[in-house]
């Protein structure tokens, strides 16, 4: 099999499913985005073209570390600039960007702050302050309508959507059971479900219950992790290492499933469609591995 | 009784014992009236059944009297009695009838025999009158068809025909008013007036030849006169080569080329003329030379079908023949068949480039008759003497210098198709084993001859000569670009040994000025050392690596850290850029595959092409792409924040590039981005 020299140099760094779920974007170093279809991908008579993505292009000039899917449209985040698509002019092979929705759209950027824009407008509506070192990663309390935060400098921030202002900050790396310092401090993947909130990186991974602001558990995962998802009552975290591992509330690590990237940058689960239930997972190769049960690897979709 | 038998003689030779001569005489005359005892006859009026009845009565008679005396003497009766002698009387007569009776029959035979014997005689003359009747029928039968087949020479001769002969003859040969009648005088008229035509053309044809003797004579002599003027242009030519030379108007070189040339096989040909053109009108550093045996080519040239078949079926009757005799000379006979297949053309091409810097490639082309195909193979001479680069060994070395001029060019295999069924019949398997001293069958070399076969992809309209000239500036250009990388690699490559990255000056805005990680070791590897190693399997994987790729190992250390990597060079470098895997030892193994931050490294080496290349023609890829990996292994190590055992020590690396942020993204890549002229690290 031939691959270019691009193929075998590029990185997933993140993706996202269609608001229909029968389609995911997937973006990587190179800035470029594409667009497969789980539904051609998923069906019984799925071929080696049916892997490789329907549409595919260049959306910034560095790399796509950000994918968000709206209703309506796929926002890209690239070096300083966010781009949005509208999903209906991907499925048809188009690209235009435009940015229409009456929702607010929450931005961590690497001037360590985090900036809310209203999307109908396109005008930032607020900025939140209190990171010393740029953030990696943000995650939404629907219920209290929270905002969680994790940095580099190692704080977890959450501030308060209505008021915007700071309302706890849980500083991981100074708690031993988390704390890795052959790591680092820093906080690059969140996860949270109504009280229970999933942080690592360079401290382990651990589980954190929000009322007592104090880990419950912490997985011993040998990498840092970069992404962590709760799905139903299992805890799935990828990060350095060529596999997904499935985790317990617990604490124990259940399972780890080997992928074909040999460090994983981004996961995602399709629950919009209940037809292609999928887990797919990208990291540091130009494949993009597709579980349709998630105990083991199906087959992969390649740039 | 006596008388009786005296008579009983010859009728002709009548004796008469107790006559008188007078008897005789008077019988003699004829006198009819003395009863004259003519048994002949009597003959003729007695019947011989009669005769014969007369016989046997007489027969019976005697055997009765017998008895009957037999009977008296035996009853005793006297010898002399009446009755015996009576029956002795009787016997006697008996007897004397008995003898009349025989002589009758003795004449009887003899007339019988008589007449038989005329009749004979008669019949014997008839015949033999009849046989010479027959004879002189025959004869004559013969004389009269030889008369009719006699043909007189007069038919042989081919006379005109009669209206010509009417028309052309004068009348007092034709006479037309007795030859219209008479054919044997219009014959003989014809025979006469051919006899007239002959003499006056015999006339004719003496004076033509008179006529031509004169004029031969006068051509010996003029060609004498042109003979004598040879020599004299003879110096004149020479005389004018420093003339010719000065003008760089080479007639007389270009007449002799011109002259060898029309020996040459198509293919060279094409290629020679459009070599040439080519070198007159763009490149005027390219030179084509015809070398080889021209009367070898000639001797080919004169009989080229002839002798292709005659070698056929002489190879077969040798063969045949051999192996009634000897069987143990069919492998030599198969070696000299293979011989005889891969024969070469006597004569061969010899295309010379220049560069700049005086060295030359040169390209000798072959043409194998019996294939079909060119081949090819190069030489190359410096002006300066190469030595002292171990690794740059297979850089110049003839067999491999031209491989993959075009992409997937090897030379190995021969492009005409049709090669494999001869090879098939005197058991070539491959034709690689005959590479190394035919020269390498490029499908590139095929294309300049103008040889284009179906198994090319493209199937360009293109035949012969266009199909050449649309071939060979491209060629040309391809040619003298990899000789230049060669050699320009050569000479990297033996400053890469002595440990020092050479970057030009034009390159430098590349990379930071201080540069702490060094280049220790530049070595040679061999494709099998390659894929043992551990971390290029991915690149094995992905299909970017084939056996004819030339590896190199080289060693990048700063302190305790050592950087291990594995270059792929493809032949057609700097189109096809040299290939990089990663491993580092330090505080541990990691590679590429482990470490994502080296993965980084890897392509920030291996993709950025436009930016490494340096000027045109971009042979500073190399050591650029070693210098930069220089640069991120600094960076990397400065970096590198975290000590494994957990304590805070001094770094061995203290942080000396300056850095805008040394981790980002999920992946926390380190910032390998040099930016000029401001000389800070970023990310991509």
């Amino acid at each position: 099999m031939f691959i270019s020299l691009q193929l075998l140099h590029m990185s997933v760094f993140s993706q996202s499913f269609s608001p229909c779920g029968r389609f995911l974007a997937a973006g990587n170093n190179y800035g470029e985005i594409a667009v497969f279809s789980l539904s051609a991908a998923l069906s019984p008579d799925a071929s080696e073209a049916s892997q490789k993505p329907i549409l595919n292009f260049t959306a910034h000039d560095g790399p796509v570390f950000s994918l968000l899917s709206t209703d309506t449209h796929l926002l890209s985040a690239g070096n300083g600039e966010i781009s949005a698509w509208s999903w209906a002019e991907l499925i048809k092979k188009v690209r235009i960007s435009c940015s229409v929705n009456d929702n607010s759209l929450i931005v961590g950027g690497g001037d360590n702050n985090i900036h809310i824009m209203d999307m109908e407008t396109g005008i930032f509506k607020s900025v939140l302050k209190g990171h010393t070192d740029y953030i990696h990663c943000l995650c939404f309390k629907e219920r209290e309508e929270e905002i969680l935060s994790g940095g580099e400098d190692g704080a977890v921030r959450i501030w308060d959507a209505r008021t915007n202002r700071p309302v706890h900050c849980i500083e991981v790396f100074k708690y031993e059971e988390c704390a890795r310092p052959q790591f680092g401090k820093w906080i690059s993947c969140l996860a949270t479900d109504s009280d229970w909130m999933l942080c690592g990186g360079g401290p382990s991974l651990s589980l954190w219950h929000l009322r007592s602001m104090s880990p419950t558990s912490v997985f011993p995962l040998p990498g840092c992790q970069r992404e962590a998802v709760f799905y139903q009552d299992l805890i799935m975290s990828v990060g350095e290492g060529p596999h997904v591992s499935h985790c317990l509330h617990g604490g124990t690590v259940k399972a780890q499933i080997p992928c074909t990237p040999s460090s994983l940058n981004t996961l995602a689960l399709n629950l919009k469609n209940s037809e292609h239930r999928v887990m797919t997972v990208g990291g540091s190769s130009h494949q993009i591995d597709v579980f349709t049960n998630f105990s083991y690897r199906a087959f992969s979709l390649s740039f | 009784m006596s008388s009786d038998a005296v008579k009983k003689r010859k009728p002709k030779v009548v004796r008469n014992e107790a006559g008188t001569p007078e008897t005789k005489r008077s019988r003699a005359e004829g006198d009819q009236e003395v009863r004259v005892y003519n048994e002949e006859v009597e003959l003729e009026d007695r019947d011989p059944q009669q005769d014969y009845m007369l016989y046997k009565d007489t027969c019976a008679d005697l055997a009765k009297l017998m008895a009957e005396i037999q009977e008296l003497k035996s009853s005793g009766a006297k010898v002399g009695s009446v009755e015996i002698e009576e029956r002795h009387r009787q016997c006697s007569v008996h007897f004397i009838t008995l003898k009349k009776l025989n002589r009758l029959a003795h004449m009887r035979l003899k007339k019988g025999r008589d007449q038989t014997h005329e009749a004979k005689q008669r019949v014997d003359v008839l015949h033999l009158q009849l046989q010479n009747l027959l004879y002189e029928v025959m004869h004559l039968q013969k004389e009269i068809s030889k008369c009719l087949e006699f043909k007189s020479q007069h038919e042989e001769i081919e006379l005109v025909s009669e209206e010509e002969f009417f028309q052309e003859a004068p009348a007092e040969i034709s006479r037309p008013h007795v030859t219209r009648d008479d054919n044997h005088q219009l014959t003989l008229a014809r025979l006469d007036w051919e006899l007239e035509q002959r003499k006056r053309l015999a006339e004719q044809y003496k004076m033509s030849l008179a006529r031509k003797e004169k004029i031969q004579k006068a051509i010996e002599q003029k060609r004498e006169y042109l003979s004598s003027l040879q020599p004299g242009l003879q110096n004149i030519m020479q005389a004018s080569l420093p003339v010719q030379e000065y003008l760089s108007m080479p007639f007389e070189q270009m007449q002799k080329q011109a002259e060898v040339a029309r020996h040459l096989p198509p293919p060279l040909y094409v290629l020679l003329v459009q070599a040439a053109a080519y070198g007159q009108a763009c490149d005027k550093t390219l030179s084509v030379n015809i070398s080889g045996d021209v009367d070898e080519a000639k001797a080919l040239s004169r009989r080229p079908e002839d002798s292709q078949e005659d070698e056929s079926d002489s190879d077969a009757e040798e063969e045949q023949q051999n192996t009634k005799r000897r069987r143990a000379t069919v492998g030599v006979q198969l070696e000299d068949k293979r011989k005889a297949m891969l024969r070469r053309h006597p004569l061969s091409l010899c295309v010379d480039l220049k560069c700049k810097d005086g060295s030359v490639l040169h390209l000798f082309f072959y043409y194998l008759m019996n294939l079909n195909i060119l081949t090819v193979k190069t030489k190359v001479s410096t002006a300066t003497d190469l030595s002292g680069a171990v690794s740059a060994g297979e850089l110049l070395n003839s067999e491999s210098l031209l491989n993959c001029l075009y992409a997937s060019d090897h030379g190995k295999e021969t492009p005409n198709p049709a090669n494999r069924y001869q090879f098939d019949k005197v058991g070539i398997t491959t034709f690689a084993d005959y590479v190394s001293d035919l020269g390498h069958p490029y499908v590139w070399v095929q294309k300049l001859g103008g040889l284009q076969f179906s198994s090319d992809g493209a199937q360009s309209e293109l035949r012969g000569s266009a199909l050449s000239a649309s071939h060979m500036e491209k060629t040309m250009k391809l040619l003298r670009g990899r000789l230049q990388a060669r050699l320009a690699l050569h000479k990297q490559f033996s400053s890469l040994e002595h440990s020092i990255i050479p970057v030009s000056s034009e390159c430098q805005h590349l990379f930071p000025a201080k540069v702490v990680s060094g280049l220790t070791r530049w070595t040679m590897m061999s494709y099998q050392e390659f894929t043992e190693l551990g971390f290029v399997q991915h690149v094995l994987k992905a299909g970017l690596v084939c056996e004819t790729d030339l590896f190199f190992m080289a060693v990048v250390e700063r302190g305790t850290a050592r950087l291990l990597a594995a270059v792929v060079l493809n032949p057609r470098y700097p189109e096809v850029m040299p290939l990089f895997s990663l491993s580092l030892h330090w505080k541990g193994e990691r590679s590429g595959r482990t470490e994502d931050n080296l993965r980084a490294m890897e392509s920030e080496v291996n993709v950025f092409r436009a930016e490494l290349q340096g000027p045109r023609p971009g042979l500073q890829l190399l050591t650029n792409q070693i210098q930069r990996l220089c640069v991120c292994l600094d960076v990397y190590l400065e970096t590198e924040s975290q000590v494994c055992d957990g304590s805070e020590g001094p770094r061995e690396f203290p942080r000396e590039k300056m850095c805008l942020r040394t981790a980002r993204g999920p992946s926390r890549l380190k910032p390998f981005k040099y930016n000029h002229p401001q000389g800070f690290f970023s990310h991509r």
